[in-house]
């Protein structure tokens, strides 16, 4: 129980860290995978709270086919987002 | 640096929300089974023959829903499909992939892979998985061969998104079969236990569930890698210019 909680915990706090550096990184391609890292994160807490059939599904679509389609996407424009269009 | 003092800050409020939510809150953790899932769990195994519940539900209970969700899934890919459509011929180049490491790596994991996407479809009425997972599963790694290896390495091997399209047009009108086959024998759509054998031989079959799982793998993993060829076709060829 105390070990689910930990690992709820942990994974939410890194998730944050991993959307944080996503949104903020002018990297495209480094932006895809900190956004691979929040889909593991999150398929971490469905399978602490025991949802294993999602959780499963979570990491093939979210981890693997969008960050490919992504990256796909990315090579038919720019790698780096301009800097000043904030 | 800013960057970095924001997600300290950003770390910091959800460590302290973390701490403080459960002193303020009490976290009640239910300790009996609502009736509905008791139901699912006591008679799953006797009404699908099946282990796994959410299998059970997904492709037994809620059968016509998943069937639908199917169709849904099928009309989006179609959608995809038309427009990227290209009728052309590709030029045959001597593939050029990635460096000699970074091949032998996506080979080792492709096999990994595809063995684990085979087991989480096959097994998927036995255990956590499914169609859809191992479907996904080995699209990516098709995805994965195609940047490392480059597309003509898949096409002269005779992957090409025609073969792809015919596979996940067969196995989809088998899906619909085996949802409508019952319909013959007067029962109606989507019926498991009553049509399909539960067991062969000793093994586990759960009816219709495996084939359900079986043919669903290889909708999903078809559709996904022709998707994953048309994207990596380059933009020259829809343009017509001079590469075309």
């Amino acid at each position: 129980m105390i070990i689910t909680l930990i690992l709820l915990i942990a994974s939410s706090i890194l998730s944050i860290v991993f959307v944080y550096m996503a949104i903020t990184e002018r990297d495209l391609l480094k932006a895809t995978a900190f956004s691979a890292g929040q889909s593991i994160c999150y398929a971490t807490i469905l399978q602490a709270m025991g949802a294993a059939d999602i959780a499963m599904t979570y990491v093939a679509v979210s981890a693997g086919l969008y960050s490919a389609i992504l990256v796909f996407v990315i090579s038919k424009t720019e790698r780096f987002e301009e800097v000043g269009s904030e | 640096m800013k960057r970095v003092i924001v997600l300290v800050v950003l770390v910091l409020i959800a460590v302290v929300s973390s701490v403080i939510t459960p002193l303020v809150i009490s976290i009640e953790v239910p300790r009996c089974l609502r009736d509905l899932s008791r139901y699912y769990i006591i008679n799953t195994i006797k009404d699908t023959a099946s282990p796994e519940a959410v299998a059970a539900i997904v492709w037994d209970y809620r059968g016509l829903d998943t069937v639908y969700e199917t169709l849904v899934l099928y009309l989006a890919i179609v959608g995809g499909l038309t427009i990227f459509m290209y009728t052309g011929e590709l030029a045959r180049e001597t593939p050029v992939g990635l460096t000699l490491l970074s091949r032998t790596a996506t080979k080792i994991i492709t096999v990994l892979i595809s063995t684990v996407s085979a087991a989480i479809a096959f097994h998927g009425h036995l255990t956590p998985g499914g169609g859809f997972p191992g479907g996904s599963a080995l699209a990516v790694a098709t995805m994965l061969i195609i940047p490392v290896f480059s597309i003509n390495t898949l096409l002269e091997k005779g992957v090409t998104s025609t073969k792809l399209v015919a596979i996940r047009g067969v196995s989809l009108t088998g899906l619909g079969l085996v949802a409508l086959l019952p319909v013959i024998r007067g029962l109606e759509i989507v019926t498991n236990q009553r049509f399909y054998p539960g067991y062969l031989d000793g093994f586990i079959l759960s009816g219709s569930i495996s084939l359900y799982n079986l043919l669903e793998f290889l909708a999903v993993a078809s559709g996904f890698t022709a998707v994953a060829l048309y994207l990596s076709i380059p933009e020259e060829y829809y343009k017509g210019g001079d590469n075309a």
